[in-house]
C-alpha cells in the first residue's frame, strides 16, 4: 500500500485544488480571482500525474519490476532521512493537512479578527481630483473607494450622492460600529482592512453581512488624519448572506 | 536461501577443505536461530497489538466523546483566522510550485548539459550576473525558483551562478516589476530601485559565494532518476512527482510558520517603530522575513506601511523574495540545513545593505 503513497498525495492535493478553484468558489477566500485558471490548471495537472503514477506503480507490482520505486531507492539509500523507501519524500505527507482541510473542512474567510487586529490604513493618496462616480441612484461602491473619495477627493464627488456599501460588521467604542472588508492582493496573507463608520441605525452582530445605504458626512480636513474613518449616515441596512467573494480587489 | 549462504560460506571459507561436520552444525545453530526469532517475533506481535489496541481504543473513546466539544473550544476567531491564513499561503503557493518543477524537471529531462556551458562564460566572475539577468525569464514567486536551481546544479551550472538565479528571479521578473510599478503609482523610481537593488544583491551573493562558499555546506540535490532504463519522458514525470512533493512538504512548513507569525504579531506594534530610519529599515527587513507575503503581491504591501519612508519599503521589497521562512524551509530540504542557515543569513544583510545603498542613491 505504501507504495501508492505518491499517488495518493498527488490525487489528494489535486482533488483539494480543483474542489475550491472549479466545482465552487471557495477559492476566494484565500486568494484573488485572478489565479483561478492557474488553480484549475495545476489542480488537474496534478490529479493526472497521480493517476499516470498510480497506473505504473500497478503495473510495476504485477510484473515484479521495481521500476517505479528506483528514483526513491537512489536518494534513499544516499543519505537522506526525509525520503522514505518507496520514492515519495517523507516531508510531503505534510501536504495531507491543507488538503484535508479543504476537502472536509475549508476555513472561513477573515473576518472581524483579523479586521481588529490589523489597524486600518489609508493608501498612500494625495488629495486630488477622482474620476466621476457613476450613475445609479443609489450608486455601489466598494468600501475602500468610498474611504479614498472621502478623504483625498478635492472635487468632493461624494457630496449629494446616496451610496451602498457592502461588508460586515466591526464594533468601535461604545455604540459606535463599522462596515469593513478587507482587501487582498495575492492571498489573505496579505489581507488589509478598510472601514466607514455607520450612524444611525444601532449595530448588528459582529460579523453579519450588510449592505448599507446613506449618504457621506464629512469630517476633519480633506486629506488629513482628522478626515479618518469615513462617516456614513446610514438610511437603511439589509443583512446579506456573506457573498461568495468576501475580499475587495486592489 | 539459506542453502545459498551456506554455499557461499563454504566457498569462501578458501582452503578446498569441505568439511561436512561442520556445516551441519551450522544448521543447528541457524535453526535454534530461527526458532528464537519467531518466539521474539510472536512475543513482539503480541505486545505490539495489546498495547496499541487499548491505547486504540482509548484514544477513540476520548476523542469520541470529548472531541466535537473540544474542537467547538479550540475552534476560536484566531485558530479559524490562522488556518485561512495557513491554506491562503499554500493554495496560493501550489501553481507556482507546480511550474517551477515542470520547468526544472524540463531542463533535468530535456536540456543537454552542453547547452549551459555554452550559454554561461566558462569564469564564474561572469557567468553570475548573467545567471543573475537570466532571472527575468522566470515569471513566478519564490517557491518556483529553488527548484529550478536545483536542477541546474544537477546539470553542472556553478552553484554561484545558480544561486545568483535563484535570488534574482521571483524579484526582477516582469510580473513583479509590473505590480510594483502598480503598487507605487507615478514613483517610478522605486520599480528602478527595486530592480538595481534586488539585482545587485543576487550579484553580490553569487560572488560572495563563488570567492567563500564551501562545497561541504551545499548538499547538492540528488537527481530524482527514475531508474538507469527509463526513457527521457519517464524522467521527466518521476521529476516533476519529485520536486513538487519535496518542496511542497516544506511549502506547508513554511506556510505555517507564516501564518503562525502572522496571526501572533500584532501589527500595532509596528507602530512603536517608526521613530528613526534605521530602525524602521531593519524593522521591515525583518517583517519581510517573517510575513512570507509572495514576490508579487509584496509591493501592495510595502506600499501600506507608507509610514516608514521609501528606503524601508524598499528593503521590505528586496528582501522578501531572498530570504523569508516559507523560502528557508525549501531551501532547507533542498539543498540541507546548514547551507539554508548560512546563505539566508548572509542574503539578508546583503539585501538590506544593498537596498540602503542604492535606496539612498535612487529614491
Amino acid at each position: 500500500m505504501r507504495r501508492y503513497g505518491p499517488a495518493v498525495l498527488l490525487i489528494l492535493v489535486g482533488a483539494a485544488v480543483l474542489r475550491i478553484a472549479l466545482l465552487s468558489d471557495l477559492y476566494l477566500r484565500y486568494v484573488q480571482g485572478g489565479l483561478r485558471p492557474y488553480l484549475v490548471a495545476s489542480g488537474a495537472l496534478l490529479g493526472l500525474l497521480g493517476l499516470v503514477r498510480a497506473a505504473l506503480t500497478a503495473r510495476a507490482a504485477r510484473y515484479g519490476t521495481d521500476a517505479a520505486d528506483h528514483g526513491g531507492h537512489l536518494v534513499a539509500e544516499r543519505h537522506d532521512h526525509l525520503h522514505s523507501h518507496e520514492g515519495s519524500p517523507r516531508v510531503a505527507w505534510l501536504l495531507v493537512l491543507p488538503a484535508a482541510a479543504l476537502l472536509l473542512f475549508p476555513p472561513p474567510a477573515l473576518g472581524s479578527y483579523s479586521a481588529a487586529r490589523d489597524e486600518a490604513r489609508r493608501a498612500a493618496e494625495s488629495v486630488g481630483a477622482f474620476p466621476a462616480l457613476p450613475a445609479g441612484d443609489p450608486v455601489d461602491l466598494s468600501v475602500s473607494q468610498f474611504g479614498s473619495r472621502a478623504v483625498y477627493d478635492s472635487e468632493y464627488s461624494l457630496r449629494g450622492r446616496t451610496v451602498r456599501l457592502t461588508g460586515f460588521v466591526t464594533p468601535g467604542d461604545g455604540d459606535a460600529w463599522y462596515v469593513t472588508r478587507l482587501r487582498v492582493a495575492c492571498c489573505a496573507a496579505d489581507a488589509t482592512t478598510s472601514k466607514v463608520e455607520i450612524r444611525g441605525p444601532d449595530a448588528p452582530e459582529t460579523d453579519t453581512w450588510v449592505t448599507v445605504t446613506g449618504t457621506w458626512r464629512p469630517r476633519g480636513e480633506l486629506g488629513f488624519p482628522s478626515a479618518w474613518p469615513p462617516v456614513l449616515q446610514a438610511t437603511t441596512v439589509v443583512r446579506i448572506a456573506e457573498p461568495s467573494d468576501p475580499y475587495e480587489e486592489r | 536461501m539459506v542453502a545459498a549462504r551456506d554455499f557461499l560460506w563454504v566457498v569462501r571459507s578458501g582452503d578446498g577443505a569441505v568439511r561436512p561436520s561442520g556445516v551441519s552444525a551450522r544448521d543447528h545453530a541457524l535453526a535454534r536461530g530461527r526458532l528464537t526469532d519467531v518466539v521474539r517475533l510472536v512475543a513482539r506481535t503480541v505486545v505490539h497489538v495489546v498495547l496499541g489496541g487499548s491505547a486504540l481504543v482509548i484514544v477513540v473513546t476520548v476523542a469520541g466523546l470529548l472531541g466535537p466539544a473540544l474542537a467547538l473550544d479550540l475552534y476560536t476567531p484566531p485558530v479559524a483566522a490562522w488556518w485561512t491564513v495557513f491554506t491562503a499561503v499554500v493554495v496560493q503557493g501550489i501553481p507556482f510550485l507546480l511550474l517551477g518543477a515542470l520547468v526544472s524537471a524540463a531542463i533535468g529531462a530535456f536540456v543537454p548539459e552542453r547547452v549551459f556551458t555554452r550559454l554561461l562564460p566558462r569564469s564564474q566572475a561572469l557567468a553570475v550576473p548573467v545567471a543573475g539577468a537570466a532571472g527575468v525569464v522566470l515569471p513566478g514567486c519564490e517557491c518556483a525558483s529553488v527548484p529550478v536551481a536545483g536542477s541546474l546544479m544537477r546539470r553542472g551550472v556553478a552553484p554561484a551562478a545558480a544561486l545568483a538565479f535563484l535570488l534574482s528571479a521571483p524579484a526582477v521578473n516582469p510580473v513583479v516589476l509590473v505590480a510594483t510599478s502598480l503598487a507605487f503609482p507615478g514613483n517610478p523610481q522605486m520599480v528602478v530601485a527595486r530592480f538595481a537593488a534586488s539585482l545587485g544583491t543576487a550579484v553580490a551573493m553569487g560572488w560572495l559565494w563563488a570567492r567563500f562558499g564551501r562545497s561541504g555546506w551545499l548538499r547538492l540535490p540528488e537527481a530524482p532518476s527514475a531508474g538507469p532504463g527509463t526513457s527521457r519522458t519517464g524522467s521527466f514525470m518521476a521529476g516533476i512527482q519529485h520536486d513538487f512533493l519535496h518542496a511542497g512538504g516544506f511549502l506547508v512548513l513554511g506556510s505555517a510558520a507564516a501564518a503562525t507569525f502572522n496571526i501572533t504579531v500584532p501589527r500595532s506594534l509596528l507602530d512603536v517603530f517608526t521613530v528613526s530610519v534605521w530602525v524602521s529599515v531593519l524593522l521591515l527587513a525583518v517583517l519581510a522575513v517573517v510575513l512570507c507575503v509572495c514576490s508579487e503581491a509584496d509591493a501592495f504591501v510595502a506600499a501600506s506601511l507608507s509610514q516608514f519612508g521609501p528606503v524601508a519599503q524598499l528593503a521590505f521589497m528586496v528582501v522578501g523574495p531572498m530570504v523569508d521562512l516559507k523560502l528557508f524551509a525549501l531551501q532547507a530540504g533542498t539543498f540541507g540545513r546548514s547551507f539554508a542557515v548560512r546563505f539566508s543569513s548572509a542574503t539578508w544583510v546583503v539585501a538590506v545593505v544593498s537596498s540602503v545603498l542604492v535606496g539612498w542613491w535612487v529614491l
